[in-house]
């Protein structure tokens, strides 16, 4: 299935089988960035990707700022403590968590365009 | 004051008449002004100097308990001003005037040419009589037109000083109900003429003038504080505790906000930010705890973090990509990734970096401000 929207946020809601966190706006996504590893992310991550990732610490939400990263997906049903996602929501970083593996979803997001 | 010539009844009575819209329309001022500022001593002088038992101004209700705080610095504003500007400041200067020999027809002339009411008659340049429009309606009229002025003119004249506040002028106006007053210096000297039209004329342009002073105030001020907020040097410093990774990311927020609001290119913000956030995790991971002192000037953000040790027994190895010795706590955080330090010196324009066993790390990064090149 080939989206035409697939740079669209909510669109790859359903590409992915995703939660949405925080309020989801219509923004293009830049690209997608994978990574576990925050140094590896503030070094090589564009701003107005999505990022996939494990991690639900608060420093995620730091260097997505940071880096001006559009949304953060986390993968495995993982979730942020509510704090955590009110800090993101008040920073304009839109979170969303889906039940996949990151493999599975990186499979499914470049299938459906996001690249 | 008025004297028994029959031209100078009917023009005393068309004064009245008109007094009733003129007199109207200033009370308020009038009443507000004289009500708070000065008045008692303002009413005294003007009963004394135009010989006049005038009677007495019951003091108007201060207006200023009910009306709230902006209306007041208003209308003290307006205040100021009557009371700061004088008569000289409003008046028309010099005066057109006449000579008792010159006929009505040359000041009907006069009148016409210069668009006025009113002409001071002088002898010997001594103020003797005014002549009013009406004076040369009822000359016309009765066959004179052509007659010297002398006999014609009112010869009773209330007269204003130049050194007068307008708001005794007003006064003045309000209280004898003319066109205008002719105006005269220390030395009993005609030196202009004043209408309440004058006093609005001045009032307005005064006002105008201040107003271009505040814009022009307002604007050089703003800019000065742009100026000074851009060469203006902020230090922060930021005690860094031992696995506190809750506060990480704190430091490098404020530095973004501060170098945003100087305008500062993203990218260049950008990279600051990371040395800071690199900064702080790596003691926040590695060290017992430290400092990192961030100043900012116009020129470069400067980021110095000192820690307490334990210290780096390799440096060189340190500085290798993908090297680290970050425990699992850490790595279970997403740190030790082993690119703390090559970030860093990525992001920098310039990098130090001291360390020994058993004493700490100092580390000192800086990014210049000004430099649009893409680094990431």
């Amino acid at each position: 299935m080939k989206l035409k929207s697939a740079s669209k946020l909510p669109a790859l809601l359903t590409v992915v089988e995703a939660q949405p966190l925080t309020d989801l706006a219509e923004v293009e996504l830049s690209g997608c960035y994978i990574s576990d590893l925050l140094s590896d992310v503030l070094a090589n991550a564009q701003p107005g990707v999505l990022w996939v990732t494990i991690h639900t610490h608060r420093n995620v939400v730091s260097v997505a700022s940071m880096k001006d990263i559009t949304a953060v997906l986390f993968t495995c049903g993982r979730k942020p403590e509510p704090a955590i996602i009110a800090e993101a929501a008040e920073k304009g970083i839109m979170l969303l968590s889906t039940l996949l593996t990151t493999y599975e979803t990186a499979g499914k997001l470049w299938k459906a365009g996001l690249r | 004051m008025i004297q028994g010539v029959p031209a100078e009844r009917k023009r005393a009575a068309a004064k009245v008449a008109q007094n009733a819209n003129g007199h109207r329309r200033y009370k308020g001022l009038h009443a507000r002004l004289t009500g708070v500022v000065h008045k008692p001593a303002i009413v005294a002088e003007s009963a004394l100097k135009t010989g006049m038992a005038g009677k007495p101004v019951t003091p108007a209700p201060a207006v200023e308990n009910t009306s709230n705080a902006a209306e007041k610095r208003q209308v003290s504003f307006v205040q100021m001003l009557v009371f700061e500007l004088r008569v000289r400041d409003a008046m028309t200067s010099p005066p057109i005037t006449a000579t008792t020999t010159d006929s009505l027809r040359s000041i009907q002339h006069l009148m016409k040419a210069h668009r006025i009411s009113g002409v001071p008659i002088l002898a010997n340049d001594v103020l003797v009589g005014l002549v009013s429009i009406e004076d040369i309606i009822n000359a016309l009229d009765e066959g004179h037109i052509n007659d010297a002025v002398e006999p014609w003119m009112s010869r009773k004249i209330v007269t204003l000083r130049d050194h007068f506040s307008l708001v005794r002028a007003v006064a003045e106006f309000d209280r004898h109900g003319y066109g205008r007053f002719p105006v005269l210096d220390g030395n009993n000297r005609l030196v202009g003429v004043i209408t309440r039209g004058d006093i609005t004329i001045c009032l307005m342009h005064q006002l105008e003038r201040r107003a271009e002073e505040a814009v022009a105030k307002e604007a050089a001020l703003v800019a000065t504080r742009a100026a000074d907020a851009k060469a203006h040097r902020v230090v922060i410093n930021t005690d860094v505790k031992s696995c506190d990774f809750e506060s990480a990311g704190k430091l490098s927020q404020r530095i973004r906000e501060v170098l945003r609001a100087r305008g500062v290119a993203p990218e260049i913000l950008r990279r600051a930010a990371i040395i800071a956030y690199e900064a702080e995790t790596n003691i926040i991971i590695h060290s017992l705890g430290g400092r990192i002192t961030t100043a900012i000037d116009a020129i470069k953000v400067r980021i110095r973090a000192v820690d307490r040790g334990p210290g780096i027994e390799n440096v060189d190895l340190a500085m290798q990509e993908g090297w680290s010795t970050a425990g699992p706590l850490a790595r279970e955080l997403g740190f030790g990734a082993g690119m703390g330090l090559p970030n860093m010196k990525r992001c920098a324009d310039e990098f130090t970096i001291q360390s020994e066993l058993g004493g700490g790390t100092r580390l000192q990064a800086a990014v210049f401000l000004q430099k649009a090149e893409t680094r990431l």
